[in-house]
């Protein structure tokens, strides 16, 4: 063994990673990434050089946040959080945890963008804060837009965290009071070029983010392009965005069974049954949420009992509610009941071929008598309603 | 004379202005200003009660729990359901978790940086840090590499996170030792892996942290397993552990050396909680951290019955329009048609004054622990009086009024809730052995009024509900940093914040880091 891997892995022993973990870890961004397993050594000698060479400078600015992607990001494993910010990122301006504070703070901003113009990474968290001309937002004694408006178009990047910095996310949700939207929205209004990388749910996995600084900072896919083709046309990538959390759900063989949860603390949901009849917006939500979990992969929303409420959909507040509701009513085509049982609207809605299937599939289901005494959909959101009309 | 700004203040959740007039090297004045309007309350509006609860706890991802609890108790409150026992146990456990995870990463993660400075551990003699662990009673860690993972970054110049940082300020303790630096900046990593643990509790329970899924207003969604109780206890167990191991003496052995903190930092001496955690009767006096209001200054060490009915809030220096005045209860957020610009002496934050009795009055793990104290509650009255007689004050419960002991209160709380935390999941498993335990109740009822009155792990916070046709018809939150960020209210009276920040020595008014460490230690 080198004594770069020597020192490399004594590195990880302190922080209790084995190298059989760290290797599992390689492996899980290769799958995350669409890489084939033997890119697993060259994403572990990314990792390892990046560990013993100059840290890769970083601002993470909060907007209209509740500071949660902040915290989950405090919660990812491999690397953890110390080594993202002490190995691998310098990781200049970060509000919720940087020692400096106040002007200090500012300075650490403005001298990390300028000296690295057009390297710098950008993570944003939050909203885009228009309302009252930015002064929903106010930090430095000024509107917070001011800090996108200036450094925005010198970074390298920007990898919009959690659906608020994505679409504005629930503080967007109607009636919007203050006027939020998301970064990439932001930047289309104001011209300004630079990359987005768009990274839903409330908040974000910290996985995602990790399998992000993977592949655009140690991999160099950012300055190659190559990443950009990775994403969809809205900004996700497609590996991590491009499969519904029905497709991987393990509670699927029930659904297919018609095995459905219809109250909560009932035996159905002792056995772990299927959510559908009680919300869950599995069939609609792109996410890889049931393959690469939450908080060190111990469990995620379905397994722990509770129905997906689409927190990686755009707009999901408003789409979405009321959350413990069955999906709307679509009218692509009619389903064989009364108020059907349609996951096919999910696919019109989203456009996924996968999703439209199932919808199809389904619908057999409903036609062969395998699904009965499914509760009716609601034919419009009660919140629409209140606002006299479909979205 | 002289104005001092931070802004932004760091190492806090959300985003605040501290502003300070100083003179003779110590503050006079002081405003404190959120810089965050979203206007949750507006957006609730219209919406399902059910929906309440997964819009609320977004409002904070640090306290998504305790939020979510609120918002889930006020639709309960509103439409009359009472959940049963197993549910209240498993909320009582993910609450616990999650004040593990708060207070520990509050403490190691925000704070630590405002008493105990990397470039000071860089000096430390190894074995005699050792040596100084065994004496404090603290846990050992492998101080040579972290010395040398702290050497490497201040060498490769990158210094990431410490960028900046008050790395050398005059007001770190200079009698402190290097050695004990270099245990604390140990233990700040160590702690990030803690906090995290803690977190993972929350996500077996509640799907994911931050935000979590299950405590649906009738109960709860989680259902346990012999697997998934084992695994939550065993969690438990290791940060309980811990804290008891590290936190609790590492709390201790900094202590002395800024001794000088209980002699200022107070505040208002106003305190108020709601209490939580429930026990089988549901009710608020009866808490585990029991419902309580203490006015220091005007009624000395007494504790009373807290009471809803007497908040009001008030909006004369905030950006929101509205009457001022309103209880919670028909209270108003309403967006300003115009913004009235930054004036200290008019309007100079979104946040709202609450007032309980009139009174600027402070929440947070000082209050519950004054109330607690004073209710006799046990295990809180063991730990606190230990803890005053290892600063040289036993008997003398009235110097946790200071900033030092709005501190040591946080820490001494996490080690009495994660002794509770195995009795609730210990009481779990006997109920599931037992069988026949409940965990879900659904709501038939379409309208009430309710509200949800709790703690979250920086203070009272209260959410109010009106239903109307099964539609929300009007919804409030006041959180615990709106009592104590507070700006002055319709008399002119200082929030708690601003009040606890005169009579603070500043050193250095261009780098004010005492200020901070009087903001942070509410933890807002």
């Amino acid at each position: 063994m080198a004594n770069e891997d020597r020192a490399f892995n004594d590195q990880l022993a302190e922080r209790g990673v084995s190298r059989r973990d760290f290797l599992k870890f390689c492996g899980s961004v290769a799958a995350m990434l669409g890489l084939s397993e033997a890119m697993v050594p060259t994403i572990a000698s990314a990792v390892q050089s990046a560990a013993s060479s100059k840290l890769y400078p970083a601002v993470w600015i909060n907007g209209g946040a509740c500071t949660g992607c902040t915290e989950s990001m405090a919660q990812a494993t491999y690397p953890d959080i110390a080594t993202i910010v002490l190995d691998i990122l310098s990781l200049n301006y970060i509000e919720t945890i940087m020692m400096a504070q106040g002007d200090a703070a500012n300075e650490a901003l403005r001298s990390t963008v300028e000296k690295n113009e057009g390297k710098t990474i950008m993570i944003y968290e939050g909203s885009v804060m228009k309302g009252w001309d930015g002064n929903a937002l106010r930090v430095e004694g000024k509107p917070s837009l001011e800090v996108l408006d200036e450094f925005a178009p010198k970074v390298a990047a920007i990898i919009a965290v959690g659906s608020c910095a994505v679409d504005g996310g629930w503080v967007k949700a109607a009636p919007n009071p203050a006027d939020a939207t998301g970064v990439s929205m932001y930047l289309a209004e104001k011209g300004i070029k630079t990359p987005v990388i768009n990274l839903p749910t409330c908040p974000v996995n910290p996985e995602w983010v990790v399998a992000m600084i993977v592949d655009v900072l140690l991999l160099g896919q950012l300055e190659s392009g190559a990443i950009l083709d990775k994403l969809d046309d809205q900004g996700r990538p497609k590996l991590i965005f491009g499969q519904t959390i029905h497709d991987n759900c393990p509670r699927r063989g029930h659904f297919e069974n018609g095995e459905f949860v219809y109250q909560f603390g009932s035996p159905e949901e002792a056995k772990g049954y299927c959510l559908y009849a009680v919300g869950c917006k599995g069939p609609q939500t792109y996410t890889n949420c049931p393959i690469v979990r939450w908080n060190n992969q111990v469990s995620w929303c379905v397994e722990s009992g509770a129905p997906c409420i689409g927190c990686g959909d755009f707009n999901w507040v408003d789409e979405n509610a009321p959350f413990l509701g069955r999906m709307r009513k679509v009218g692509i085509g009619t389903g064989p009941q009364e108020g059907g049982f349609n996951p096919g609207v999910v696919g019109a809605v989203a456009g996924g071929a996968v999703v439209a299937a199932l919808g199809i599939h389904a619908i057999g289901m409903g036609a062969a008598g395998r699904i009965g005494n499914m509760p009716p959909t609601e034919d419009m959101k009660a919140h629409d309603r209140k606002k006299g009309g479909d979205k | 004379m002289a104005r001092t700004v931070i802004d932004p203040l760091t190492r806090i959740e959300g985003h605040l202005r501290v502003e300070c007039e100083v003179e003779n090297g110590v503050i006079t004045d002081a405003w404190v200003s959120g810089g965050l309007f979203r206007g949750m309350e507006v957006v609730m509006k219209g919406r399902q009660p059910s929906d309440a609860y997964y819009i609320a706890q977004r409002i904070c991802g640090v306290c998504p729990i305790s939020h979510g609890h609120a918002s889930t108790m006020s639709a309960e409150s509103a439409l009359g359901v009472t959940i049963p026992n197993g549910a209240r146990l498993v909320r009582n456990i993910i609450e616990a978790a999650q004040y593990l995870h708060s207070h520990i990463l509050w403490f190691y993660t925000l704070a630590a940086l405002d008493y105990v400075s990397p470039a000071k551990a860089l000096q430390a003699n190894i074995a005699d840090t050792y040596a100084l662990a065994q004496a404090a009673g603290t846990s050992t860690a492998n101080f040579a590499a972290v010395q040398n993972k702290v050497k490497a970054l201040v060498e490769g110049g990158d210094l990431s996170i410490f960028t900046n940082g008050y790395l050398d300020h005059p007001a770190f303790s200079p009698d402190m030792p290097a050695e004990l630096h270099l245990i604390a900046v140990a233990h700040y990593l160590e702690a990030l892996e803690m906090q995290a643990e803690a977190s993972r509790v929350i996500a077996i329970m509640g799907g994911k942290f931050p935000h979590f899924m299950t405590s649906i207003p009738g109960g709860t969604a989680w259902m346990p397993t012999e697997e998934k109780l084992d695994d939550v206890l065993f969690r438990l167990v290791r940060v309980r552990d811990w804290v008891y191991a590290t936190m609790i003496p590492d709390t201790l052995a900094i202590a002395p050396y800024y001794a000088d903190a209980l002699n200022y930092g107070g505040g208002t001496g106003n305190f108020l909680a709601w209490g939580v955690f429930n026990d089988e009767s549901m009710e608020m006096t009866k808490r585990y951290l029991p419902n309580g209001a203490v006015f220091v200054p005007t009624k000395g060490l007494a504790v009373e019955d807290a009471d809803p009915a007497k908040i009001a809030e008030y909006v004369e220096h905030s950006w929101l329009d509205g009457e001022s005045g309103l209880n919670p209860a028909d209270g108003q957020t309403v967006p300003p048609s115009e913004f009235a610009g930054y004036d200290v002496n008019k309007r100079y934050t979104w946040g709202k004054a609450p007032r309980y009795d009139g009174k600027s009055t402070e929440v947070g793990p000082l209050a519950r622990m004054i109330v607690a104290y004073l209710r006799g509650v046990a295990p809180v009255k063991a730990i606190v009086d230990t803890a005053l007689t290892a600063l040289g004050a036993a008997g003398k419960p009235e110097v946790l009024v200071s900033l030092l002991g709005r501190v040591a209160a946080r820490n001494l709380e996490t080690a009495v809730i994660a002794d509770w935390s195995l009795e609730w999941v210990n009481e779990l498993v006997a109920a599931v052995k037992e069988g026949g335990v409940e965990f879900f109740k659904p709501i038939e009822a379409d309208a009430g009024k309710g509200a949800g009155m709790w703690e979250a792990p920086r203070g009272a916070l209260g959410h109010w509900m009106n239903v109307e046709g099964g539609l929300i018809a009007n919804y409030q939150i006041v959180t615990p940093s709106t009592w104590d960020i507070s700006p002055r209210d319709a008399q002119g009276v200082r929030g708690p914040m601003e009040e606890a920040l005169v009579g603070t020595p500043i050193l250095d008014p261009e780098r004010p880091m005492e200020a901070g460490r009087v903001a942070r230690s509410f933890d807002p």
